[in-house]
């Protein structure tokens, strides 16, 4: 056994993140780990990277006990995590980067050993048969060549286990298959490797076990071989029913319409659906499928290369956040401190953001109107706070994103492009910020609701878009829907793939 | 329960006016027959009018976070611009109004730059400084213009209305106006929004690359025409006769920051700021302190200052 967890668990407050979690990984095999979001693979892997320290349980690595684990302690053990973003230098060529934090080989007391340096690098390419430039800056380096220079960095400390996190995210097919090949053969020199990901097609032609986490807790771990697609991702979720409550909104005429949409960036790819008045749609896809960047693209906020919208049955073509606005649609964003909020100014300043003009006569503020308005919509949506001129940095996350939810109102939009609203919210405020979308949907408002929580989503959408790699792939109406068939919507994409290879 | 004094709240919130204060006192203690007279009250207050304005531009800019280092090359501009259009005969209101539009416009293209291209405003204006000083060479030909300038051009940097400098009233009209922009109109309001959060700004609809541009363009402006006032004063235009104003003017901009809590670039803070450096100056002059003594001081202030509310975040 090269690295044994018994009993490990992890809290964050009250909640647990990791539960009892007893992960086996035997040397020289390709172990995969799958769940949905928020199951506790991150966690789990930053615990084996020190990043976090456990609460409960043992790690045993090798078959003897390691009690003080941090990031230097799990490097030494021959632990090497690559994250999705990379921890390279962009000006240093991969000879510099694959020796940082290691010590430099010398010539004499001070002069660095290039020479000595590339050549040990050089050894490492050749046992591997990687081909690398080795003089290019990283920052021209392609994404797998930037993954090939930290396996390398890896392998420089005689590394045991590495752990790949989403690796494949920015890969094309054919960079995927120069990393599997890679892969295989560190396999064959007899490293471990965890491998995570959301992609089923890549767990299943490539590992040899799968662990499966839920919701913080070890399922199961089985020979891939012994188990389909259906069997794992019916590992994988609770098959919650459908809760939302049936209420006699009457869904009207059409109101956004998204057809073909794809922006620069490629993040979304290819994205199409309508939603009418009075109705909740949630898009949901797994993590990296594009959901943020689609509300993003629709908004204004990120550049579109093809595709159109269509906003009250007008053609939407030059889109930018003020005109959205302008228009009647409004983003609540994910990103509640970089994107939503003005930490550092007051609830009135940020209440009335986005309706200043309003507000203002010959340029000039009409202070009692603003504060009186801003009252207002503290008692409508019960916000705590001790007063319009409370900087907004010292509230609640559920304050502060009621706060967010207050300036998008006064704004009276009709379309309310959501995007994760509840994350990090306290339960009660989850609960209001759902009724205040029910409430708003009642009204013949519009809502376009994302959320990584597929529960969530089952409790009040009305209709599903499933979005899988930045192309929209399933319309499903929520109706005696259950979470075990959202998921598979969302790897039957990967299946067609699958059978199409 | 006995209510203590707070006194770390107290240097925390006021902190900065307290020093200027002391200073003040001490000077006021040291020679009570020159420093603490009425005259020389109206004396520091023209002394300072002329910093206190360019720093509002300076202000203005601050406050959506960005750099303009060009503000003293392009009062040196202002001023040349307006004693040779003077010396040539133009109409004085032309003197005075035609600089601060090109500056205006060339606050523009700084801003057009930044917001445009997503650049270092820092780089942007230290380049644009590099080339008006470098116009306003050859537009002089590197000479102090003096020759021929009329009477009326000297006019309002000269003059006293009530026993009152004009300059000194022009400072107070302007800082008026601007405290009143910053703080009641939604263009102030937009302005520290940008500064603040510029993402945010930009998702909450607001239109971020007019009003940074904006501010650059003012800024502009006004350090011309804190130009043209120094020509006025002097009676005389030297091409880098604006040149020294630029780090005094963020100066009183940094010692402006620290004087309310909320810590961001304000216009009562800049005059504030600007004070306590006019006050400095004069009193070590009074005192008949070597220049390079008053330097070292000022620019001890300046880290004590930021220093302080840095610690007093904490």
């Amino acid at each position: 056994m090269l690295l044994e967890t018994r009993g490990l668990s992890k809290r964050f407050g009250q909640q647990y993140a990791l539960k009892q979690v007893n992960l086996q990984i035997l040397p020289g095999e390709i172990h995969g780990l799958v769940g949905e979001n928020g199951a506790g693979k991150s966690t789990l892997i930053k615990i084996l990277t020190g990043v976090y320290t456990r609460d409960e349980g043992q790690v045993l690595w090798e078959g003897k006990e390691v009690s003080d684990l941090n990031p230097v302690a799990s490097r030494r053990l021959g632990i090497n995590v690559i994250h999705q973003d990379r921890h390279l230098i962009p000006q240093f060529n991969a000879v510099e980067n694959v020796y940082l934090g290691l010590e430099y080989e010398t010539r004499g007391a001070v002069a660095i050993d290039w020479k000595q340096m590339r050549s040990a690098v050089e050894r490492i390419m050749q046992e591997l048969s990687i081909e690398l430039p080795l003089n290019v800056p990283a920052m021209y380096l392609t994404p797998p060549q930037k993954t090939l220079v930290e396996i390398i960095r890896g392998m420089m400390t005689d590394c045991k286990l590495f752990i790949l996190d989403e690796p494949t995210a920015s890969l094309t097919d054919k960079e995927t298959d120069i990393l599997f090949d890679l892969i295989l053969k560190l396999k064959q020199k007899g490293t471990s490797v965890l491998y995570v990901s959301h992609r089923m097609e890549e767990i299943f032609r490539l590992t040899d076990r799968i662990t499966v986490l839920k919701n913080g807790e070890l399922v199961s771990t089985v020979q891939t071989s012994e188990v389909d697609l259906d069997g794992l991702v019916a590992l994988m979720t609770d098959n919650w029913q459908s809760r939302k409550r049936l209420t006699e909104r009457r869904v009207g005429a059409e109101v956004l319409r998204v057809n073909r949409l794809a922006s620069v960036d490629q993040k979304v790819k290819d994205a199409s659906f309508v939603v009418r008045e009075g109705e909740i749609l949630g898009i949901f896809g797994l993590g990296g499928s594009g959901r943020t960047e689609l509300l993003e693209t629709i908004y204004g906020l990120r550049k579109s290369a093809r595709g159109e919208v269509v906003l009250s049955g007008e053609a939407y073509e030059k889109r930018t956040p003020r005109e959205s606005l302008k228009r009647g649609m409004v983003l609540i964003s994910e990103d509640r401190r970089g994107q939503a909020l003005i930490e550092s100014l007051t609830v009135r300043k940020n209440v009335v953001l986005s309706t200043l003009d309003r507000y203002a006569r010959v340029g000039v503020m009409d202070g009692k109107r603003e504060i009186r308005d801003t009252e207002g919509q503290i008692r409508a949506l019960d916000i705590k706070t001790k007063g319009v001129n409370q900087v907004v940095k010292e509230l609640s996350g559920g304050n502060q994103q009621k706060v967010v939810f207050a300036k998008a109102l006064l704004a009276e939009p009709k379309v309310f492009l959501c995007d994760e609203p509840t994350q990090g919210v306290d339960i009660r405020t989850r609960e209001e910020i759902h009724n205040l979308l029910r409430a708003k949907a009642e009204e013949g408002k519009t809502v376009v609701f994302v959320s990584s929580d597929l529960q969530e989503m089952l409790d009040v959408v009305d209709t599903f878009v499933i979005l899988t790699e930045g192309r929209t792939t399933h319309v499903v109406k929520n109706e005696d829907l259950t979470s075990e068939q959202v998921l598979s919507y969302c790897y039957a994409g990967t299946r067609e793939k699958e059978s199409s290879r | 329960m006995i209510k203590r004094v707070d006194y770390r709240h107290i240097t925390r919130s006021y902190g900065t006016i307290l020093a200027g204060i002391a200073v003040t006192i001490v000077f006021a203690i040291l020679r009570p027959d020159a420093f603490a007279t009425w005259a020389n009250l109206i004396n520091i207050t023209r002394q300072i009018s002329l910093l206190v304005i360019i720093a509002i531009g300076a202000t203005l800019v601050m406050s959506i976070e960005e750099f303009d280092l060009s503000v003293g090359a392009m009062a040196s501009l202002g001023g040349v611009l307006a004693a040779k259009m003077a010396v040539a005969g133009f109409p004085m209101i032309l003197c005075f109004l035609l600089p601060p539009v090109v500056a205006f416009t060339i606050g523009f293209v700084n801003g057009w730059i930044v917001t445009r291209f997503r650049v270092l405003s820092f780089v942007v204006t230290l380049a644009m400084s590099t080339i008006i000083g470098g116009f306003t060479f050859w537009f002089t030909g590197g000479a102090t213009i003096f020759r021929d300038i009329p009477r009326s051009f000297r006019y309002v940097g000269s003059a006293n209305v009530l026993g009152i400098p004009l300059l000194t009233i022009i400072m107070f009209v302007l800082v008026i106006l601007f405290w009143f922009i910053m703080k009641h109109t939604s263009f102030g309001r937009k302005l520290y929004a940008i500064g603040g959060n510029e993402v945010a700004a930009e998702v909450s609809g607001l239109n971020v690359k007019k009003y940074k541009i904006l501010a650059f363009s003012l800024c502009s402006a006004l350090a011309a025409f804190t130009g043209i006032l120094m020509s006025s004063r002097l009676g005389s235009a030297h091409p880098t006769g604006g040149d020294g104003l630029f780090l005094q003017s963020y100066a009183a901009v940094f010692l402006g920051r620290t004087v309310f809590k909320e810590g961001v670039p304000n216009i009562w803070g800049t005059f504030v700021g600007a004070a306590i450096l006019g006050v400095l100056a004069n009193g070590l002059t009074i005192m008949q302190v070597p220049t390079y003594m008053r330097d070292l001081l000022t620019g001890a202030i300046i880290i004590a200052a930021v220093v302080a509310q840095k610690v007093g975040r904490d």
